[in-house]
Parts: C-alpha cells; structure tokens; sequence
C-alpha cells in the first residue's frame, strides 16, 4: 500500500470537517456506512488505499485519527450511522473531556500531556502503513483543542516524523461576525506560527468566505455549519482526487505541493471550486465547460479566502501557482483552447520574477456519485493577496495585546509562565515576516530580495568545490 | 504457365492408358500418315492407283455428290476420295485439305471454302483433348469442356446434313449455305485456340484473352455471344476458386492458377519480433496475372481472404449469411459479381473488427497499455520508484532483470493498476542503449527524412537503469496485427523518455522537501532562499515539460484515435491510425528532434545535478547558521545568524552557477523553439508551457 496518508483530526471542527471529508470519501469509492465495499463498487481503477485500509474482515477503515479534548463531537459520531467506520482504537477523548476551553494555552498543555498516547496511536497506524507519505491535519484555529492541541501535534510530527510531508486543512475564523471566543486573534496567533514553521502546506479555509460562498452562490440566507462543512468536504476531497484517481500526473502529495509551493515558508494554499451544491440543492449551473470552469475558478467571489485588500492593493496581488483539477468527462482538446483563451484574455495575474502557468491534472469523477453537471474544478493556488488575512489577523492580535486582554488566562499555563509573553512576541515577528515575503512576491525582483548583492559574489573569488560534481548527478 | 509458383504446383499425371492410345481424337488419320511412311506410300498408292478414278471422269453432277460426300467427312476431318488432309512443314499443329486437281473448278472453289471450317474443327478438336490434362489447369479444363459441348453441336450439324444429303436434298451450294452461321464462330474459336496453345497459357490468361477477344468482336454478335459464354463457362471454375477465397478464405488452387498465393514460411508468432511486420504484409500477396475483371478489385479480394484467415487462426468460425446474391455466378456486365465481392469484403472486415474488438477487446489492450507505457495511471511507478530505485541505480549489465520484474509486480499488484487484469501482461526489460542512441536505432529502421548528425556523440556518461529502463507488454495474436513490435517498440521510446521526466520530477521534489526541512530557520535572504527558487524554476520547467508530453501530446492525440478507431470499417484502418498516433506522438514528444531533444536533456541533467547537490547545499548552509547561533550568544528567537551564511561563497556560488547555467538553457530553447515551429507548430504549445512565451509566426 504505497504512499498513505494519515489523516488526524483535532478538536471539534477538525472532526466535524474530518466526518463530512470521510462520508464524502465513502461515497466516491463506494464504500458503505459500515465500511464495506458496496456491490456496485466494481469499477476499479482508484486508490482507496492511500486514506482506507483493509482489515481482515475486508472493512474499510480510513487511517484517520480522531482527537478531542472534549466528547460531544465525537460521542455524536461514535452515535451516527457511520459509528462502525473507524478504528475505534483510532479515537482519543481526553478523559476529564473538560475541552480546552477556547484556550490555545490549554490545549496545547493538555497536548503535551496526552503526547505519549497520541503518538503510539500515530505510531501503530504509521506502523501499519508501506510507505507512509504523510500527514494531514484537519482543525480551525481559533478554538482550543484544534489550535492549540494542533499545534502541539505539528510540532512533534514534525521532530518525530521530519521526512514525512504535514498538510493542514485549517479553518480560519469567521472574521464577520462577532465571536464568541474572545481569544481569537491570541489562538489564531499562536497556530499560525505553527503552521508557518511546522507545516509543509497549509490549505487555508475561510469560515467567512465559506459563509459569503453559501449566501452568495448557493443562496442559503442562514448557513448552517453543517453546510459550510459540506463546502470544505468538497474540496478536501477534490484536493485529494489525483491522488485516489491515478493519472498522468500528481499522483503523490509530494509532487502535487512541490509544484505549488515556491519556498518553504510561503505554502499557504488557497481554494476554489465550481461549481458548487449543496445536499441535492437544485442545480444553477448547468452548462460547464473546461473554460467555463476554468474561468468560473479565477473569480474572487468563488475562491474560499476572503479578501481584506484594498483596492490599490488587490491590484498588486499575484498568483506564484495555480492547478486546476478539473474532474469529469473532459476533451482533452479543450484544456489547451482553454488555457489560450484565459492567456489571450490575461484573467490572471501572475508573479514576474519566475515562470509560471496555470497546470492542469484531469482527473476522473467517481462513477458512484452522480453530479448533474459533465465537468467540476478545484483551483489549489498560492496567491499573495492571502497575507491580507494573515494582516488581519496581526492587527486583530495588536489590538487585543494592546489592552492586554485576557491574557491571565495564558499565564496559568507554563508557556506563559511567569509573565513570559514572548511566545506572542515570536509569533508575531514570524508571521509579520510571512506577510513581508509574499509582500516581496509581487515585485518583480523578488528573487534578489534580501540577496547581498549577488553579483559581486558571482564574479568573486571562485572556489572550485562550489562547481557541483556531474557524477552526483543520477 | 509461366510463374515462378508452378514448380510448387504438383498435378496429378495423365493416366498411362491416355498416352498410349493417342488416337481419341480425330487426327489419328493424320498422324498415322506420319508417323509411317509406309503405310503413306501404301496409302498414295491406294489412293492414286487403286480402285478410285480420278475425279475428272466422272460427270459434274456426280462429281458434286461425290465431292459433299467427302465434304461432309473432311467437316469431321476424315479424307475422303478426293480431299486430303496434309500437314503443313514445319508448323506441328497445322493441316491442309487439298483436292483432286481434276476436280470441276466451281466445285473445287466451292470446297475450299469450307475448308477452313474443317481445319478449325480439327484444331479445336485436338485442342479439346490436350487441355483437358490435368496440368493444363481448371480454366483450360473449363475451356476444353465448353468448347466439347460446342463440337458436339457441329457434330450435329453434320450428322443432320448428312441425313439431307442422303435424302438428295443437300447440293454443294446448299452445303455451303448452311455452314455459313458456324463459320464465324468457329474461326474465332480457332483462333483462340491457337493462341492459348501456341503460348501454352493457362488460367486467368486464358480467361483475359477470351474476354479480350470477345471485346474484340464486338461487332459480330453472334461471335461476341458465343466467345462470352465461353468466357462465362471457362471462368466459373476460376469463380469457384474465388468464392471459395472470399467467402472461406481457403485458396482451394491445384493448378496455381489463383491471384493470391500464401507464404506459408511467415507464423503468425514472428509480428512479435519482426520489426515489418512481414506476416500481416507479406503473409498473402498478389502475383502476377490477375484477371483483368477482377483488377481492379484485387486488393479488397486479398484483404478479404485475409481477414477470413485471421479469424480462422483465432479459432473463430465464421459463416457469412447465406443470401441469394451471395453466389459468385458470373461476372457479367451487370457488375453482380463486384457487389458479391464488396459484401464479402464488408462482412469479413467488420467481422474481424467485432472480434478484435469485442472478444480481444482491442480497446482495453490499448487502454491498458496507455495506463502503463504511457503513464495515463502513473501511480505504479511512483510506488514502483519507491522500491527498485537501488536496482535502477545500478549500471545495465548488474540490473537483475528478474529483480525488477518482481519489483514492477509488487508496484502493479498494490496500485490502481490491481484492477486491471492486462496488468500481467506487463514486463520489464534493461535496454542497452540511451534513449538518444535507441532513437537513431529507430531511424535506421523507420523511412524518414536522413538525419543531422547533431546527436553523433558517444553516450554521455556510463548509463544506469534510470535510462535504461523500459517496460514492455506481452501482446498475443490477433492483436499483434494492431499493436505490433514496432508499435510497441515506438510506445516503449516514449515510456522511457516519460519514465526520464519522471524520474527528474521525483528527484527535484525530494530537493524540494530537503528545502522544507529548513522551514524553522530564517533563511530569507540566504542562498537557501535563492535555492528554493531555483528548485521551483527546475520544477517548474519538468513539470511543464511533462504537462505538455501528457495533456498537449498524448491524452488528445489519443483521443482523437480513440474516437477514429471506433468509426474505422476495416482492421486495415485501425492499424493506420494506431500507427499514425504512434508517429504523431513520437514526434510531438520530440523524440524526432535532436536538436531540440539534446536541448531537453542537457537541461534535465542540470536538473539532476542540481538535486544531486542539493543535500550538499543546504546543509553546508546550515552548518553555518547553527555555528553562528551559538557563537551569536541566546538570542533566544529565531536563528538570526542565517544572514551570514551568504559568506559562504562556495554554496552561493554553485547555487548562482547552476542558476546561471540553467536560465541560459532555459532561454536558448526559445529560438530553437520558435525557429522550428514554423514546420511543427505544436511546438508554440511546448514554448507556452516551458518559457510562457506567445509564439506568432514572425514574418
């Protein structure tokens, strides 16, 4: 079973996006409620292996860990239909089940204090795997348990397990409304450092775009978490389709982030997709073509991170890597008309300093699941203009430090102990060094950003050891 | 019978009691008279002294009788009293009647005019009875027996004027009247008959000259009439051997007589070894001597006995519809027989074609290998990547070719590719040459234009299984007819090059995630960040590289086939297309540009390079910053030392070098690009994706 993946998913809205992306994977490769291959599941040809295994009992059992600090989003799917579905030894409910309280503090502690549990669960499952390719973690941040249990977890995978690729799904705060975590910014703060230095990609879902997105495009008046949660099923599961559908091409997570992420630090990914439904809702798209979609993926009003530029601001903005995953019947021949006529049109903004181009993997649509419309798309990109969230967030975090709210509650854990804030401060500088480095993806020199002056190193005094050995090369 | 196949003709021999008695026919007067001299003398002695007066004695009109007596016998060609049959010196076949001098002069011209008539009865007759051997062939057969019935008519003819004569009523005149309609006929048939036996021809020979013939007497009805019935009956036996042809695809053809002929050296195992596919090309073919009604056809009638045969050798019974039309009758001018043939043509092509495609599903094949050799479902070969990149590393004559085969069955058995039943057919094998080498190997064998020496060079470097590596498929009669060696051998050059990319692609990634692993440190401004970028740029340019091999080359070109092949009528033309996607393909992957190809390479060995150091790289890098950190005293945040790393000039310095190197191949592939997409504009489509650069033919 080559390349798996492990998905963890913390605190309740990582589990609750966990469930929906799990039904969805059910679905698509035909897997029933009790995890065992429908019989209509004949067509081979996808690759349930990289998220399920097969116990001896021929079940399905997807490599998921579910982890919260307290019981009520787990006891709800242990009492689901889809109860029998996971490893139930996959399942870890802290046993105070106090939760962490909205605290990223707390969450993080408690982390610490389960990572001996935790991890033999991470351990016997990446046991049971070939070749294990990755991680991928599913929570929000702005919580307790996900953001800071989330970020503990980042952290040791990332010391236990540093070959091993760590994705997030990470749901961002909706910023419209007011919260009823006051902490926010403070828990936002603190996972983002995380996500920056700890992650290989971050795919970044905006609870106040997913909102936008249900009001606007499926015209849903009051959505409900569990809608917005159908959104972000959608497309953790687009996401992954070349990996359970083979094709040409991004057949490993690897090669489909490498393509996408231009430097270490700048891997926060962006979505899009069309078009969208929600539960059988009556369909209002109907006729999709590969440019339709194609086009349909570049519109601000689709793509699930909102945007807090100004409108100077949002000019500069550039794309450094788009792919689009169009899935369903596809002619071939269109993708390249397609890609000419968005190239003649110039609908996308791309970085100067690099090539770049809009890359494409077809992939093939579930036989199992029937979709109304021929062709649907995903666009993973990597945008600059996604540093206006993390300003948002930097500036929602300075108000709130400025008044030094709430932070007592940081205090009583040991991080903070003793009055030691300059976790905060850290946080702080790195992420205002995230938003100065896609800042600098958008001029032109980017490449010689910060460089000394790299000419007069060129025609320096050369060092033969620096001329690479061709030999090495294989 | 005047072709090279006739030796390989036995026919049974003539009875020895048939050579023996000689004398069946008529001309046993004859050759009695020469064969002994005495009894020639002892017959002109006969003759001329005996019991007979000359004929000048006797009274005109007895002499009229006496002379329609021997009239009526020399028309079967008996002498009579006063006409004699002489041959002619030096011409073996030919005779002459000659009369009595002293004959009345109005009844000697009288008989001379019909001696022509008893000289053709005398050839036909003789003719009859030489062609009717066995090694004359079943068209002469035909022929002779038609021509019998004919004669047995005249016989008639004569006997009936006989039975005139007797009752007094037949004066030499009258005689004379009524030969008058057989006349013609049967000097045309004389002189047919001379033809065929003056050049010995048989078969369709025989046939084209009837039909000539006929052609050339258009005028004379009857004659035409005659010679077209003679030509219908001498050709039905040449008809059975092709009704039995096109509708059996049996060449049931004794006498080698037939159009087709089959070699049956070729087996039809050889397709998966012969580069040219002798067997499906060569296996039946024309000779000479078609018949010209049947010429203009000839091919469709080959090709439909083929693909009779290639169903036959699939164990596949075949029975074409019985209809009343399905009889090959004739082949008059009503075209009736072009009709049958066509029928039988459109049924046995679209006969193999269901087969081929339904029961050894063609398709599937085709779609199975796409999976495989053309990487549609790659995820085998990350897996297979995974587990044999030891073995492939090694040089090809240490590759444990069965090694890689277990290998490659673990990748198929725990991939998508489990699904496919075709995936046993897949097998490995270790080439010996680079693909730039195998290429030119291919050049030899393909017709194409000669080639720049631009790749004239020895192999780089000692070659590993990276570059050796190809995959291959078993592929089992009848689909070796489509997907023949050098079909396979054309997806194999593509494979390899694909698996190349591939293995460039795996490569810069794992460069890729050595960059992650220095996420935690704060390299902005360092050499590392100037790698990362680099590293992309690499990325960015295989991985464009391999976006146009697959979703601008392969995937619509294979569509288009995909959707040709299902329209095609006959296996002829699925093999065309298939053979055409191979060319296209092979060209659009640039395998047929060395120049551009050379390009390609050179930059991925900067690729390799570079992800060969990489390690190298960054961790000289970080080497340094940790040093710093500790020397820089707690700062406490992040490692601020990062920035000093740029002092290490040698890292700088190779990063900026491959940098360097690399954009400089990067852009001189513009103007080769654009210099050569006047002649192959999909290359615009490579410029696009490789440099983003609008190509517009500049003029």
């Amino acid at each position: 079973m080559p390349r798996e993946i492990i998905t963890l998913q913390v605190g309740q809205c990582g589990n609750q996006i966990g469930m929906e992306f799990w039904k969805q994977l059910c679905l698509e490769h035909g897997i029933s409620k009790e995890g065992i291959l429908e019989d209509f599941a004949t067509q081979g040809g996808d690759r349930k292996d990289v998220f399920f295994y097969q116990a001896d009992d021929q079940h399905y059992i997807p490599r998921a860990l579910l982890i919260d600090l307290e019981p009520r989003v787990i006891n709800g799917i242990q009492n689901s239909e889809y109860r029998n579905l996971y490893n139930h030894e996959n399942i870890f409910v802290s046993d105070h089940g106090g939760g962490a309280g909205n605290n990223w503090a707390s969450g993080y502690h408690q982390g610490k204090g389960v990572e001996e549990d935790i991890m033999d669960m991470i351990d016997r499952e990446a046991d049971g795997s070939d070749s294990l390719e990755g991680f991928v973690l599913c929570h929000s941040i702005a919580g307790g348990t996900g953001s800071g249990m989330g970020s503990y977890l980042l952290e040791t995978l990332n010391d236990r397990y540093s070959k091993k690729l760590v994705q997030t799904y990470s749901v961002f705060p909706n910023q419209m409304e007011t919260s009823d975590v006051v902490v926010q910014p403070y828990n936002s703060l603190l996972t983002l450092k995380r996500l920056t230095l700890n992650a290989d990609c971050v795919v970044v879902l905006d609870n106040t775009a997913l909102n936008r997105i249900a009001v606007e495009r499926l015209h849903l008046s009051n959505p409900t978490f569990a809608q917005t949660n159908s959104l972000v099923s959608t497309v953790m599961s687009a996401s992954t389709t070349t990996l359970r559908y083979p094709g040409y091409m991004n057949n490993d997570l690897v090669g489909l982030l490498a393509s996408l992420i231009p430097t270490p630090r700048c891997h926060f990914l962006m979505t899009g997709y069309t078009p969208l439904t929600v539960e059988r809702q009556a369909n209002v798209i109907r006729k999709t073509t590969v440019l339709d979609v194609m086009r349909r993926l570049l519109q601000t009003k689709n793509i699930m991170v909102s945007s807090y530029a100004r409108t100077k601001e949002a000019s500069q903005a550039k794309y450094i890597s788009i792919l689009n995953i169009i899935q369903g019947e596809v002619d071939p021949t269109q993708v390249h008309e397609s890609l000419q006529r968005i190239r003649e049109r110039k609908l996308v903004n791309f970085i100067e300093w690099g090539p770049a181009s809009i890359q494409v993997a077809l992939s093939r649509k579930s036989p199992y699941v029937q979709t109304a419309h021929r062709v649907s798309g995903l666009m993973l990109a990597s945008h600059t203009s996604i540093r206006h969230l993390f300003s948002k967030c930097l500036s929602q975090y300075e108000k709130l430090r400025k008044k030094q709210a709430f932070l007592d509650n940081y205090r009583k854990f040991p991080m903070f102990a003793d009055n030691d804030l300059s976790e905060f401060d850290e946080s702080r500088d790195i992420i205002e060094s995230l938003v100065d480095e896609y800042k600098a993806c958008e001029s032109p020199d980017y490449i010689k950003w910060g460089m000394e002056d790299p000419d007069q190193i060129l025609t320096g005094d050369g060092n033969a050891s620096g001329t690479a050995d061709p030999s090495l090369a294989v | 019978m005047e072709n090279p196949a006739s030796t390989s003709i036995s026919s049974p021999s003539t009875p020895r009691w048939n050579l023996e008695r000689p004398f069946l026919t008529g001309r046993f007067h004859q050759e009695a008279k020469t064969t002994s001299r005495f009894a020639e003398l002892k017959l002109d002695c006969f003759s001329n002294g005996g019991l007979e007066k000359a004929i000048g004695c006797y009274d005109a009109a007895i002499q009229e009788l006496i002379v329609i007596d021997d009239l009526l016998s020399a028309m079967l060609g008996i002498e009579g009293r006063y006409i004699s049959i002489k041959r002619v010196h030096g011409k073996e076949n030919e005779v002459s009647f000659q009369v009595e001098a002293s004959m009345d002069l109005t009844l000697q011209e009288l008989a001379k005019r019909i001696f022509p008539l008893c000289e053709s009865f005398l050839f036909i007759n003789q003719f009859v009875e030489s062609r009717s051997q066995f090694k004359k062939g079943l068209v002469n057969h035909a022929f002779a027996a038609a021509l019998r019935a004919l004669l047995l008519d005249y016989q008639a003819m004569v006997a009936q004027l006989e039975h005139q004569f007797r009752l007094g009523r037949l004066s030499i005149q009258g005689l004379w009247f009524y030969c008058q309609p057989m006349m013609g006929s049967m000097q045309a048939l004389f002189s047919v008959t001379r033809t065929v036996s003056a050049n010995d021809i048989a078969g369709s020979a025989v046939l084209n000259l009837l039909q000539s013939q006929a052609k050339a007497m258009a005028g004379d009805n009857a004659v035409r009439s005659l010679l077209e019935k003679m030509t219908q009956c001498a050709s039905n036996a040449y008809l059975g051997i092709l009704e039995r042809w096109v509708y059996e695809g049996v060449i049931d053809d004794p006498y080698g007589e037939f159009f087709i002929e089959e070699n049956k050296s070729l087996r039809k195992e050889s397709l998966n070894q012969d580069y040219d596919t002798k067997y499906w090309r060569q296996r039946y073919s024309l000779k000479e001597g078609i018949p010209t009604f049947l010429a203009n056809i000839a091919g469709m009638i080959l090709t439909t006995g083929k693909y009779l045969n290639v169903m036959r050798e699939c164990g596949h019974n075949v029975q074409l519809p019985a209809s009343e039309n399905s009889k090959l009758m004739s082949f008059g001018s009503n075209h009736q027989y072009l009709e049958c043939i066509k029928a039988a043509y459109d049924f046995s092509s679209s006969e193999l074609l269901k087969l081929i495609k339904e029961k050894y599903d063609l398709m599937g094949k085709l779609r199975s290998i796409k999976h495989y050799l053309l990487l549609d479902q790659g995820d085998f070969l990350v897996h297979f990547m995974d587990i044999a990149r030891d073995e492939l590393s090694k040089k090809p004559d240490e590759i444990s070719v069965e090694k890689l085969q277990s290998l490659l069955d673990v990748a198929l058995r725990t991939t998508a590719a489990a699904a496919d039943p075709c995936h046993e057919d897949l097998t490995c094998c270790v080439e010996r040459m680079s693909l730039p080498k195998s290429l030119r190997t291919l050049k030899d064998l393909v017709d194409s234009k000669t080639l720049p020496d631009i790749i004239d060079q020895e192999e780089p470097m000692g070659i590993t299984g990276l570059e050796a590596f190809s995959l291959s498929y078993k592929v089992r009669w009848p689909l070796s007819i489509v997907i023949s060696w050098k079909s396979l051998s054309k997806y194999q050059l593509i494979f390899r090059f694909l698996f190349h990319c591939k293995h460039v692609e795996r490569q810069l990634c794992w460069a890729w995630q050595v960059h992650q692993g220095v996420r935690s440190l704060n390299i902005h401004g360092t050499s590392i960040s100037r790698s990362s970028l680099l590293c992309r740029a690499m990325l960015k340019f295989i991985n464009s590289l391999l976006h146009y091999l697959t979703f601008e080359v392969l995937e619509p070109n294979w569509h288009v086939m995909h959707t040709r092949i299902q329209t095609a009528k006959s296996i002829d033309e699925v093999i065309q297309h298939h053979d055409f996607f191979l060319d296209k393909c092979l060209r659009e992957c640039l395998l047929l540009l060395p120049q551009l190809l050379k390009k390609v390479e050179r930059l991925k060995l900067l690729c390799l390079q570079y992800a060969a150091a990489t390690q190298w790289l960054i961790s000289s890098s970080i080497d340094l910053c940790k040093s710093d950190e500790t020397s820089d005293g707690l700062n406490g945040t992040t490692p601020k030392g990062a920035k000093l790393t740029t002092s290490n000039s040698a890292v700088t310095e190779s990063i900026l070098k491959f940098e360097k190197e690399f954009n400089y191949e990067l852009q001189s592939l513009g103007p080769i690009l654009s210099k050569s997409s006047q002649a192959e504009p999909y290359l615009t489509h490579l410029a696009q994706w490789i440099l983003g650069i609008e190509m517009t033919n500049r003029f």
